[in-house]
């Protein structure tokens, strides 16, 4: 017996289920298939957990701007996740960046975004960074925010989340797609939409009659550290910028400080089409090039950069700064291979066919997520 | 037991693919049997053969530690390209190797560590054996001009610790030439010798040229060489031009010279005069501008002790 939807989402990160309760208010059926026995094990979860307003594009004003224009709109739609207590603070440094002080100050005034100049002996050893700023700048809870979406689409029986779900064939048969678990649940739509993230090219490669050109990314297997932070680091968050550095800053409302670094976290790359690396070997099954396990509770996941990125960020810091180790999460990001030069983050929609309909998203930011409105509406 | 501070070891390389394998293997397996975590930092000064593939092939072998390339964009020489890897490095203790040599024993690599936790923030490991001729002539006129406690020599490689590291980046406005700085970095400095084993390997052309810009450069900047042979020089050419205005008077008086001598040559010799002179308040002006712009600090002091 096939089930028949307005709309199929595969992935229930933020944009799975920020989609799913979008059609759930307009009346619509929606199910949302996810691999993972629960919301937000990925991505959504394991990243700084940043809400963008732009800063961390200094070499690209149009992804500053919109980040700056969803930041507020996210702000009012979501802040009961929002951590906001605390200070924000972007450095320069004085060595290897690629953006100077009086470069960022000029890029700040034209996105239109506040930055106040401080003195960086403050925060970081003498001669390290050559500019500090402070900035308006959140970081959001992932948990918060999924037991929010989870709560709401129950209101919405129309709706559907199936956890767990192993996906055997994707088809098109007339005007719909047909998507067969191993389970034997058949379903259709005449709108599947693909808001996995680092599987976004292993979805599109299963949709069966379709000639879907995969997205030019490059994936990497980064981790990021939660740690303790000092009385004094606890109101604090410190990025040195567009370069080989790091960020240290709250993690949601957990209490924790995320830490990561532009050369530490991502562990290992895989340049091929489709994620391949070579701890999938080791991953008992778990994980292959066509179907990415969880890194984060994956049996190879990496050895921690701790060493490496603490020392990083204690060869910047001052010593009253102080951090100590408390865990690691693993997470895969797939970065679009044609934003290195400008350090871009661009939502990449993408429509592959009209009735059916086939559409892929694949996004950095969790404040760009409105960019799927015009996707959704019709 | 491991150590469990951090080391990064910075490492120069300019078109080395046939040896660079063999020194990192050798570094490498220094660093792991000793240290908990380490980095190696390669500074590629725009290597035209294979050496970048030789790093690759290095680092796919390994595990635990990272290695990194910072890729200079045009041939820059060792001070500056090593300047950049010093940067990048985020040890608590840093080794420099400013060129790839097996020469030196193994076992001097962790000498020279243990004798920087002793107290001394800047250990180096020179060769017994005599160096270049140039060189070491270049090395006799600095030390003797620079007249500082701190001889400099051919050094194959050293350690820095942290806090050296930050004092040098606070007392220049730039490191044209690291031993100097270092030497002049007021706190305490040791060399270990040893014994080369086997043959030194020769300078490539270009980097032959850039030393020697190198060497003049900071025979000027840390050493008041310049300023001392320029106004010797000024003080003599006064001296000439004295001495024939006396001359010029002294003709006039006993014999008789043709019209118009007597007043040319005074008129020669006082403006040569007024020209030295004006040369000498030059000097004197030059030399103490280029102390304003390239000193950061007035004095360097090796410590605070209290006494009571």
């Amino acid at each position: 017996m096939m089930k028949e939807y307005d709309k199929i989402i595969l992935g229930a990160g933020l944009y799975g289920l920020y989609a799913a309760l979008f059609c759930a208010k307009r009346g619509q059926r929606a199910l949302v298939l996810e691999y993972d026995p629960e919301a937000f094990g990925r991505a959504t979860y394991v990243n700084q957990a940043r809400v963008h307003m732009g800063y961390h594009y200094p070499r690209s004003l149009s992804t500053a701007m919109k980040s700056a224009g969803y930041f507020q709109r996210f702000l009012e739609d979501y802040g009961f996740c929002i951590l906001q207590e605390f200070e924000q603070v972007y450095a320069t440094s004085a060595k290897f960046s690629w953006t100077d002080a009086a470069q960022f100050r000029q890029f700040c005034q034209a996105a239109k975004i506040r930055c106040e100049e401080v003195g960086p002996e403050r925060y970081f050893q003498p001669g390290m960074c050559d500019g500090a700023f402070l900035t308006t700048e959140y970081t959001y809870d992932a948990r918060i925010l999924r037991d929010f979406f989870l709560e709401k689409l129950a209101e919405y029986p129309k709706v559907e989340l199936r956890f767990g779900a192993r996906i055997r064939r994707i088809y098109e048969s007339g005007n719909q797609f047909v998507v067969e678990e191993e389970d034997g649940e058949v379903s259709g739509t005449g709108f599947l939409l693909n808001a996995t993230y680092a599987s976004a090219n292993q979805v599109l490669r299963r949709v069966e009659g379709i000639l879907a050109e995969p997205f030019g990314t490059k994936y990497e297997l980064c981790e990021i550290i939660l740690c303790h932070p000092s009385k004094t680091l606890e109101p604090v968050g410190i990025t040195v910028m567009d370069g080989p550095f790091f960020s240290i800053m709250p993690f949601g409302k957990t209490g924790y400080h995320s830490l990561t670094s532009v050369t530490f976290t991502p562990h290992k790359t895989s340049y091929d089409m489709l994620p391949t690396f070579p701890c999938q070997e080791k991953s008992r099954g778990g994980c292959n090039p066509a179907q990415l396990g969880n890194c984060n509770t994956c049996p190879a996941r990496p050895a921690s950069a701790w060493p490496f990125m603490s020392h990083m960020a204690e060869k910047y810091l001052r010593r009253e700064y102080e951090f100590s180790y408390s865990h690691s999460l693993f997470s895969m990001k797939p970065i679009l291979k044609n934003s290195e030069l400008d350090d871009s983050r661009p939502t990449v929609v993408r429509r592959f066919s009209e009735k059916p309909t086939l559409v892929s998203v694949l996004s950095g930011k969790i404040n760009t997520v409105y960019d799927l409105d015009e996707v959704l509406i019709i | 037991m491991k150590e469990n501070n951090f080391v990064s070891a910075v490492v120069y390389v300019h078109n080395q693919e046939t040896q660079l394998t063999g020194f990192l293997e050798k570094i490498n397996g220094i660093l792991a049997e000793n240290f908990a975590h380490y980095e190696i930092i390669c500074v590629d000064d725009y290597s035209t053969d294979q050496s970048v593939g030789r790093i690759a092939e290095f680092a796919q072998k390994l595990e635990g530690a990272s290695v990194s390339v910072l890729h200079m964009s045009y041939y820059q020489g060792v001070e500056l390209s090593m300047n950049g890897g010093m940067d990048l490095a985020i040890g608590d203790f840093v080794f420099e190797f400013d060129k790839i040599s097996c020469e030196f024993p193994g076992e001097l690599l962790m000498e020279v560590y243990r004798t920087c936790l002793g107290g001394y923030d800047i250990v180096s490991a020179a060769p017994a054996r005599a160096e270049r001729w140039s060189s070491r002539l270049f090395y006799q006129v600095y030390n003797q001009a620079a007249g500082r406690r701190v001889m400099l020599r051919t050094e194959a490689f050293r350690i820095l610790s942290r806090r050296a590291i930050n004092r040098v980046h606070s007392l220049c406005q730039s490191i044209p030439y690291r031993k100097a700085v270092y030497a002049s970095c007021g706190l305490p400095v040791e060399t270990l010798t040893y014994e080369e084993q086997g043959k030194r390997s020769s300078m490539p052309r270009e980097e032959r040229e850039v030393r020697r810009d190198m060497a003049f450069n900071s025979l000027i900047l840390f050493t008041n060489l310049g300023y001392r042979l320029s106004s010797v020089l000024a003080g003599l050419m006064m001296l000439v031009a004295m001495l024939i205005g006396v001359y010029t008077v002294v003709i006039f008086v006993s014999s008789r010279p043709v019209e118009g001598w007597t007043t040319t040559m005074l008129f020669l010799s006082l403006a040569f005069f007024g020209v030295f002179a004006m040369f000498a308040i030059m000097i004197k002006y030059l030399s103490v501008l280029i102390d304003l712009v390239f000193t950061k600090q007035q004095y360097v002091i090796e410590g605070v002790e209290k006494m009571n």
